[in-house]
Formats: C-alpha cells, sequence, structure tokens
C-alpha cells in the first residue's frame, strides 16, 4: 500500500529525511516515532504530496506520488484521511460542517453529508455539540473533530499526526481504538505519536525516525 | 447551491473591497458609455444628414436638348438615383424670389436671370453612398453641356473621418477601460483568495479538485464584471431618459424625425458580455497566480 525507496528530503539544505526507505502492506498498523523534529509530520505530508521530496520513490496506493500533477493530486488525497497536528478546522464552520466539509469536496449528496457527518461526530463522542465551533471546544476535542473528519470518507489509508498530543491519558487510549476499529475494518494506518504509553498499548510495528533517518523498526511482538 | 452560496460568503467577508471594485468597474463600463452612446447619436445625425444630401447638375445655360437626353438617361439607368428632378432657370427663378423677395428689392428689381438650370437628384441610402456620389460627381462634371455638379463633399468627409477616429478612439478606450477592470478584478479575488487560503488549502488536502475550488472565484469575478455592467447600464439609461425628456423638442426643431437614440441591443449585449469576460479573466490571472505557488512545491 505505501512504499518508499531511498526517498531523501530537506528543506533549504536542511536535511529533513535521509535515505528512508520502507514498506506497509495494506491493512497494517504502523507507529512513526521519534524526538520531535525527527522528520515524522514530514514523512506523513509527502505520503500525500503536501512536501515534494529530491530523492528516490514514493508509491501510495499504486500511485506514483513524485509524478503525480497539481490537478491530479486529489486521486491520491481521496484514498488518504489525515488527521493533521494543528487539526486544519475552518473556524468559520460549527464542527458538524467541518466534517460535511469533507464530504461536500467529494460530491456526496445531501442526505449522506448529513447522515454520515452525524455519525462520524458520535463515533468521536462529540454529537451532542455538532452545533458548537471550533474556538468553543477544548483542544482535545477539536482533534477528535479532526479524526471524526479524516474517517468520515471512509478512506483506505489513515495518516494521523499525534492524534493524542493533546489527550489526556484515557482519552487517548479511547482515540487509539477508535483507530483501532478502522483498522480492524480494512483500513492501513500510520500513527506519528512520541508517547511510550501509546507505543505500548497498541501491538503495532514501529518505525523509529532520528534526524530524519530510520533508526530502528519494530515488528509486532 | 454550496457553490454560490460559497460565492456570495466571499463577497460578504470582502464588502468593502466589493463596492470598490464593482464602483470601478461601474465608472470605467460607464465611460466607455458614454462616448458610445455619443457615438451612437452622432451616427444617428450622420444618416439623417446623409438623407438629405443632394446632388444638383447645373447645366449650361445653352444646352441643347440632346445632352439633356443623355443625361436623363444616365439618371434612369443607374438603380442607384432614387429620382431626379429638372429645374428649369425659370423655376430657379421663381424659388429664388419667392425666398427673397420680401427681404430685398434689389432682387426685384433685377432685370435678368443669373440662375442656371439644374438637375436635383436624390440619392438612395446605401453603405457605399458616398463613394457612388463621387462617382457619379466626376462622371457628370465631364459631361457636355454640365456647367459644375455640387453636393455637400467637404463636410460629408469631414464627418465621415471624424467617425472613423471615434470609432478608434472607443476602441482604444473600451480595451484600455476593460483592462483597468480585469487588473481591479483580479486585485479583488487575489485578496479574496488570500483571505481564504487556510480554507483552500484544507479543500487541497482533502482531495477537491481545482476545477471545484476555483468554481466560487470566478463566479465571484464574473459577479463583479456583471453587477458593474448592470449599474451602468442603468445609470446610461437615466441619462438617456433625461436627455429625451429635456431636450427632444429642441432636437425636434433641428431636424425633423431626429431623436436620442439609446444604445442599442446588440450593444447592451455587448456590454455584458465583454463584462462577463473581463470578470472571468481578472479571476483566471489572479487564480493562476495563487495556485501556481502549489504546483512549484
Ligand atoms: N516548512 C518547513 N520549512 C523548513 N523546515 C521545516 C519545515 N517543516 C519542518 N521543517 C524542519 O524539518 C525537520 C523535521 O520536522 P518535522 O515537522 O517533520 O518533525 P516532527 O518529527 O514532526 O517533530 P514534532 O514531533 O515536533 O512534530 C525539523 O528540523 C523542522 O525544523
Ligand atoms: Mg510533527
Amino acid at each position: 500500500m505505501i512504499q518508499l525507496y531511498n526517498v531523501y528530503k530537506s528543506y533549504n539544505n536542511t536535511p529533513a529525511l535521509v535515505d528512508v526507505s520502507f514498506i506497509i502492506k495494506k491493512g497494517a498498523f504502523v507507529f512513526v516515532t521519534g524526538p520531535s523534529g525527527a522528520g515524522k509530520s514530514t514523512l506523513l505530508k509527502l505520503l500525500y504530496r503536501w512536501e515534494s521530496f529530491d530523492k528516490g520513490q514514493v508509491l501510495v496506493n499504486g500511485i506514483n506520488v513524485g509524478k503525480l500533477k497539481f490537478n491530479k493530486l486529489w486521486q491520491l488525497r481521496r484514498h488518504i484521511g489525515v488527521v493533521f497536528q494543528d487539526y486544519k478546522l475552518l473556524q468559520a464552520k460549527t464542527i458538524l460542517e467541518n466534517v460535511a466539509f469533507a464530504l461536500e469536496i467529494v460530491g456526496a449528496d445531501k442526505k449522506t453529508i448529513r447522515y454520515k457527518a452525524w455519525e462520524a461526530l458520535k463515533n468521536v463522542g462529540l454529537s451532542h455539540r455538532k452545533d458548537a465551533y471550533p474556538m468553543e471546544l477544548s483542544g482535545g476535542e477539536q482533534q477528535r473533530v479532526a479524526i471524526a473528519r479524516a474517517m468520515v470518507n471512509n478512506p483506505k489509508i489513515l495518516l494521523a499526526d499525534e492524534p493524542t498530543g493533546n489527550l489526556d491519558p484515557e482519552m487517548a487510549s479511547e482515540v487509539l481504538q477508535l483507530f483501532e476499529k478502522a483498522n480492524i475494518e480494512g483500513t492501513t494506518i500510520v500513527f506519528a505519536t512520541h508517547s511510550e504509553n501509546i507505543l505500548h498499548e497498541g501491538n503495532h510495528a514501529v518505525i523509529t525516525l532520528k534526524r530524519g533517518k530510520i533508526a530502528d523498526t519494530r515488528l509486532v511482538v | 447551491m454550496r457553490i454560490l452560496k460559497t460565492t456570495f460568503t466571499n463577497i460578504k467577508t470582502n464588502k468593502q473591497l466589493f463596492f470598490a471594485s464593482v464602483g470601478t468597474i461601474t465608472i470605467a463600463l460607464s465611460i466607455l458609455g458614454l462616448f458610445l452612446f455619443v457615438y451612437i447619436n452622432l451616427n444617428s445625425v450622420l444618416s439623417f444628414w446623409n438623407n438629405q444630401v443632394q446632388l444638383i447638375v447645373y447645366l449650361e445655360d445653352g444646352i441643347s436638348e440632346g445632352p439633356k437626353k443623355q443625361l436623363e438617361n444616365i439618371f434612369s439607368t443607374h438603380t442607384e438615383i432614387a429620382s431626379f428632378d429638372f429645374v428649369s432657370r425659370e423655376r430657379a427663378w421663381d424659388n429664388f424670389q419667392s425666398m427673397f423677395s420680401e427681404k430685398s428689392t434689389f432682387i426685384k428689381g433685377m432685370g435678368f436671370n443669373p440662375l442656371p438650370a439644374s438637375y436635383n437628384l436624390a440619392i438612395k441610402e446605401s453603405s457605399d453612398r458616398l463613394a457612388f456620389i463621387q462617382n457619379l460627381a466626376k462622371k457628370l462634371s465631364d459631361h457636355e453641356g454640365v456647367e459644375s455638379v455640387e453636393y455637400g463633399e467637404d463636410w460629408i468627409n469631414r464627418f465621415e473621418t471624424f467617425m472613423i477616429l471615434m470609432r478608434v478612439f472607443l476602441f482604444a478606450l473600451g480595451a484600455l477601460l476593460c483592462l483597468g477592470a480585469v487588473f481591479i478584478i483580479a486585485n479583488t479575488v487575489k485578496l479574496s483568495v488570500l483571505s481564504r487560503k487556510d480554507e483552500i488549502d484544507l479543500m487541497l488536502l482533502i482531495g477537491g479538485t481545482p476545477g471545484f475550488i476555483k468554481i466560487p472565484f470566478f463566479l465571484e469575478g464574473i459577479f463583479h464584471g456583471l453587477l458593474g455592467a448592470f449599474v451602468s447600464l442603468g445609470l446610461m439609461k437615466g441619462i438617456h431618459l433625461y436627455l429625451v425628456n429635456q431636450f427632444q423638442g429642441s432636437l425636434e426643431s433641428f431636424g425633423r424625425g431626429m431623436e436620442f437614440q439609446f444604445i442599442s441591443p446588440p450593444f447592451i449585449g455587448l456590454i455584458v458580455l465583454v463584462s462577463i469576460f473581463v470578470g472571468w479573466l481578472g479571476s483566471f490571472l489572479s487564480l493562476q497566480q495563487f495556485l501556481g505557488v502549489y504546483k512549484k512545491t
């Protein structure tokens, strides 16, 4: 599902990813970890082609990401749900509208939008606050809205950038369960985190980055 | 529907900008429209006067029947000549006297008739009428028995040249004003795009197609252009009505059957089409520039 071969990426001559290669199979659940600034976010951004890379090959869902034209990017991104580290919620919309937005963009019909958006909010335990605006929610709640939006289109791949970063351990573990559930239903998951607890709790493969290099890989124990 | 809503939200969030943009476009189109208005009315004056143009063939005093017959033959073979009227020396003198006798005893006292006989020709209206008149005049002035040929040559020529200049001027002015309007709209749409950068980013990130993202902005630009066009057309209609109300009487005394012309439907259509194009182009330019940034990374 996701294949990287000798990928290099630098921002203005400072390397962010160095010779990164790995394969993630369809339906897998993989953690990406490492200290702050190690390149976790950068790695995820390459997968949905928000950032370009300098060298190597990236294949996602059978698409050669490096060769993809701007006008065709949506073909890649419609199969990928992303939970952004900074959530990227639209402040002018209610949280229900925020989740619905992802459905509108792909041209779903009105009835489906209303039903699915509400379902997705319920799934993260926020349906009672559907008419609230992001500003009126706590960081953790906003994070859950972002998760709901990433999942609402039933993407083949879910990329989550620190989706538990703002949550207390109890809530973090609930959110992890959401991803576990999606994974059981067949979604391939790449989950960036530096929480040891999460790494222990979910018994999954781990890719550890250090200053842009793969320092360690752990297979399922 | 949702797209329309997005368009109007865009406009609402940038209200001042919207009014500035539509206002400038209105002014630009109004200036253009006023010149168009003047042009159309001058044109109608021209064609009105054109209808009055007569070709007068003055005959030599001693002309015999032969050349006169030949002349009349020439007149009747040209289908462009609507009618011709022979004015004998005596009739010309009578006309002249009846026009001036009350004012001048001198004329009455004149013992001889100084006026030549003539043919007055009415020429049918057509696009190359002036060329026809010029040709005919040249041909006739060389004809046996013809003293001279007269028509309002000079000022018709000058007026036509003026109208051609006016047309060139209008075209240049129109192009210039449209260019200005394009830049104004491009700028407004650019600010509108920038103020929604986060939303556009997100749309791109969750799989929106570039077309889907661009549509509201195209609609916004086109809406600016169209609204400017309609406001300026309304303004011009107002001016037209005012002129008709205030000056129709004095225009009638100037020439019977003359009236103020409003910009004709084809021109109105053209203005609307141009405004749509201008709006589209303005949006296109700023979107091209904005999305170009994404293409590079
Ligand atoms: N847009 C950017 N421009 C320049 N440098 C950047 C940019 N984004 C990231 N970097 C640099 O690239 C390196 C990797 O950043 P990245 O955000 O991938 O780290 P991370 O592992 O996600 O860190 P964190 O755990 O803090 O989120 C860092 O040194 C960072 O300063
Ligand atoms: Mg990060």
